[in-house]
């Protein structure tokens, strides 16, 4: 505790970003309070075969349009006596059976694009109708509740590249960091000379004018890198994992989000994403990994916040850009669709099936019509689990599905 | 021909400074010595243009070591070390502008290593992109459809007679030529039955008649038995083409976000040039756009920009093996980009942590890790010129050393900017 004391000695005063301390995970009040509760989303980047993922296996249709890829009965685990899970989804139905995972059926929006980054960023704008990516729903999400978050770091992303779209935020900075080992800033001559040098530059840093230019834009990113680097740094060695995670990169991101959720730094939101699923050909074999990587990595992060008594206060959400066509491609693939199913795990998820498996045969351009569109869908998490307003996030009022126990 | 006038009119010579030639130094080649500056500076920009837009004779020290570092990639088919080799082109050729626009082109046709799995025929198509750097881009757009990497990244040979595969066409519209947009669902499935049979045997290209889809297609109103070499012609014709190309260019060379007026010129420019390249570079790189106050660090360096920019700032013969792992590191692995959108460059090259990186980067360069550093000497003046190009208030005040000051600079969200 040491180091966090001397860290808030030497960069509370000066920090923008992170104004409040940080709190010890359970003084925080029951899970009835919203400003407790962490939301986490696992994209699923390149278009997941929903088909494939949540298998309708006696259904005809499926079984005649997808001749080389259909999975049957024997291969997959039930869930209905019409729908069963990928047979590598193995962890997560062991948490459907407990009673804390929900499927959202048919999740997707009108006129579907089938451009991967055209979809993607609709997804992350929650605007389909227009080409607007100066900031995502959940940046908008942050922007609206202001007010309640101001001094703190409304969400962190973890091991992408780049910011996701949809955190994209005018008032906040989100921190992405690659990897926490590296998330620190490296300094020439002793301790003092340091924390001279430190002050330095964050005052030459300042913290924006608030504006929109570039250099802006870099002012705020610098002082948001400066000052959580520090905090990130202090809380590492306080985690343990409950159990192994498994030796994924998926896995490797959800520890540590579970390393962050428990040294408690206040974010909201958490973003990893998998990568991967643009299976165009010879799909069987990349899609069983991907889901042996989502499945492996999902149950042994659930596991690890149940043992830490947080599986309550955290719920994660998958989603992706779009599903894949019913009908197989000639090449052991399949082509860009439009509807997918999502999975929300947590134990404060209403578990089980939500919504009608999209119909097979009453499709668009050959793809799966939605039957909801998956603002109704951000409405519910905003509203019902993180307790802010949605309305200015996804641009309207969505009727919103009870997602939540 | 038209001569450009308005914003693309010449840029007036009497007013050439030094610090004219270290912006127009920053964006035709990757970053710029004191004395280049000075050579620029004296030689005026007619004359640089003219250098940089015609081929130079390279040293004899890149023609000893160049082939050295391609026939190593070749030899051990390890993409690093074609990555090392690109990037020793980048800083020691007499034709940077030549890379500069290589590097844009890689960007604009990204295609990874990841899916060619080939050194050989990752390297044909870079030096595609270096043949037609100044050179035409319809030729490039022309040569990128029968490219082997390129039908390899994007499924060529799925792409057939009954089982038309929509991945090619679909980003020679969207990425390489219109812009989203500018097209329907419908024409991607009609530009896919054009490429059909446009396959890969032996790793060359091979038209593969058998499965080539003989019927008519409608594409853009125009309906006839089209093919490959049509549809690209077609979106060469479409309006959205030049203005797709235009924003490229103003993007790397010019500013990161252009506007309309900016657009339509530049477009007006390519279209008048029918998509040859050096006329236009010469037009926009001399243009008052371009030394206007609007153009000046209006760009967010990308990582090989910054690294090699640093580098050659310095005087630092830099380990091109650890500026390949930096660079990859921040996110811009040459032959590997992210997606067949490329790096989308300008913000999003930033987070909290790459400019963490980017700091630590600063750091490792100044204790002499990438390379031996000559002595900082000097006023603090002469560093700024090099590394930032611009005065920043509150730098001076601070009373350090004369690295410590440069390491200061190289923080600085200024110096993220060119």
């Amino acid at each position: 505790m040491n180091n966090r004391r001397t860290f808030l000695k030497t960069v509370g005063a000066t920090s923008v970003a992170l104004g409040t301390l940080p709190h010890p995970v359970f003084a925080r009040t029951a899970v009835n309070d919203p400003d407790g509760r962490i939301l986490v989303l696992v994209q699923l980047a390149g278009g997941n075969d929903g088909l494939n993922t949540v298998i309708p296996f006696a259904n005809d249709v499926y079984q005649k349009r997808r001749p080389s890829l259909a999975l049957g009965k024997g291969a997959t685990l039930g869930l209905t006596d019409e729908l069963a899970l990928h047979p590598q989804l193995s962890g997560l139905k062991e948490i459907y059976d407990e009673g804390a995972l929900g499927i959202v059926q048919g999740v997707g929006y009108p006129n579907p694009n089938r451009s991967h980054f055209r979809s993607m960023d609709i997804w992350h704008t929650a605007k389909p109708g227009v080409a607007d990516k100066r900031d995502g729903w959940l940046g908008r999400a942050f922007d609206a509740a202001s007010k309640k978050l101001a001094g703190q770091v409304p969400a962190i992303a973890l091991g992408t590249g780049r910011l996701p779209l949809g955190l994209v935020s005018t008032k906040f900075t989100v921190p992405t960091v690659r990897s926490l080992k590296d998330y620190q800033l490296q300094l020439a001559g002793n301790k003092a000379e340091q924390t001279t040098q430190r002050k330095q530059m964050r005052e030459l840093v300042g913290s924006g004018t608030g504006g929109n230019s570039d250099l802006d834009f870099l002012r705020r990113t610098a002082a948001t890198a400066l000052d959580t680097s520090e905090k990130i740094q202090s809380v590492l060695e306080e985690y343990q994992p409950a159990q192994p995670y498994p030796q994924n990169g998926l896995g490797q991101r959800l520890q540590n989000v579970a390393q962050l959720i428990t040294a408690d730094l206040g974010a909201r939101v958490y973003f990893v994403s998998l990568d991967g699923f643009d299976t165009h050909a010879e799909q069987a074999g990349a899609h069983n990994s991907l889901m042996t990587e989502l499945s492996t990595a999902l149950s042994a992060f659930y596991a690890d916040l149940k043992a830490h008594g947080l599986s309550k206060r955290v719920t994660t959400a998958t989603f992706s850009e779009f599903g894949r066509r019913v009908k197989e491609n000639g090449s052991l693939g399949t082509d860009h669709g439009a509807a997918g199913p999502m999975f929300l795990m947590g134990d404060s998820v209403k578990a089980g099936l939500h919504g009608a498996h999209p119909s097979l045969t009453d499709l668009d351009q050959g793809d799966l019509k939605h039957h909801t569109d998956f603002r109704s869908i951000y409405t519910a998490l905003l509203e019902d689990w993180l307790g802010w307003n949605a309305e200015a996030a996804v641009g309207g009022k969505f009727k919103k599905p009870r997602l939540f126990a | 021909m038209a001569q450009p006038t308005g914003i693309l009119a010449p840029h007036h010579a009497a007013q050439w400074s030094r610090r004219d030639a270290t912006h127009f130094l920053w964006r035709t080649q990757f970053g710029a010595s004191a004395a280049e500056i000075t050579r620029v500076h004296r030689d005026g920009i007619a004359r640089t243009l003219e250098r940089l837009l015609t081929p130079q004779t390279e040293d004899d020290e890149f023609q000893t070591v160049e082939p050295i570092l391609r026939d190593t990639a070749l030899d051990t088919g390890s993409v690093a070390s074609l990555q090392t080799w690109w990037l020793h082109r980048m800083f020691y050729s007499a034709n940077p502008l030549t890379e500069r626009m290589a590097l844009l082109w890689h960007n604009h046709f990204a295609t990874s290593f990841a899916k060619v799995r080939s050194v050989p025929h990752m390297l044909a198509q870079n030096n595609a992109f270096r043949t037609e750097a100044l050179g035409s881009f319809r030729r490039l757009l022309h040569g990128m459809s029968k490219d082997v990497a390129m039908l390899i990244w994007l499924d060529g040979n799925a792409n057939r007679k009954r089982h038309a595969n929509e991945n090619f066409a679909r980003e020679v519209m969207e990425l390489f030529s219109l812009g989203e947009g500018n097209y329907t669902e419908d024409d991607i499935k009609q530009a896919a039955r054009s490429f059909t049979g446009w396959h890969v045997r032996d790793d060359e290209y091979w038209f593969n008649a058998r499965q080539h889809d003989n019927t008519d297609k409608t594409l853009f109103g125009k309906t006839a038995n089209l093919d490959g070499h049509d549809v690209i012609d077609l979106c060469l014709a479409h309006r959205a083409c030049p203005r797709f190309i235009a924003l490229k260019l103003l993007r790397e060379f010019v500013l990161e976000s252009p506007t309309e007026a900016h657009l339509s010129a530049v477009a007006a420019r390519i279209r008048e040039h029918d998509y040859a390249l050096a006329p236009v570079m010469r037009e926009l790189l001399s243009s008052k756009l371009f030394f206007s106050g609007a153009a000046r660090h209006a760009r967010i360096k990308g990582p090989v920009e910054l690294i090699l920019g640093a580098c050659r700032a310095l005087s630092v013969r830099p380990n091109l093996q650890a500026v390949n792992q930096l660079s990859g590191q921040l996110g811009q692995a040459l032959f590997e980009p992210p997606t067949v959108k490329g790096w989308e460059g300008g913000r999003l090259w930033i987070t909290s942590a790459s400019l963490l990186q980017r700091n630590n980067f600063a750091h490792r360069l100044l204790q002499g890790g990438l390379g031996k550093l000559p002595k900082p000497e000097g006023k603090p003046e002469h560093y700024r010129e090099l590394l930032l190009a611009q005065a920043v208030p509150g730098l001076d005040a601070k009373a350090v050393s004369t690295r410590q000051q440069v390491h200061l600079m190289m923080t600085l969200p200024e110096f993220q900017l060119t």
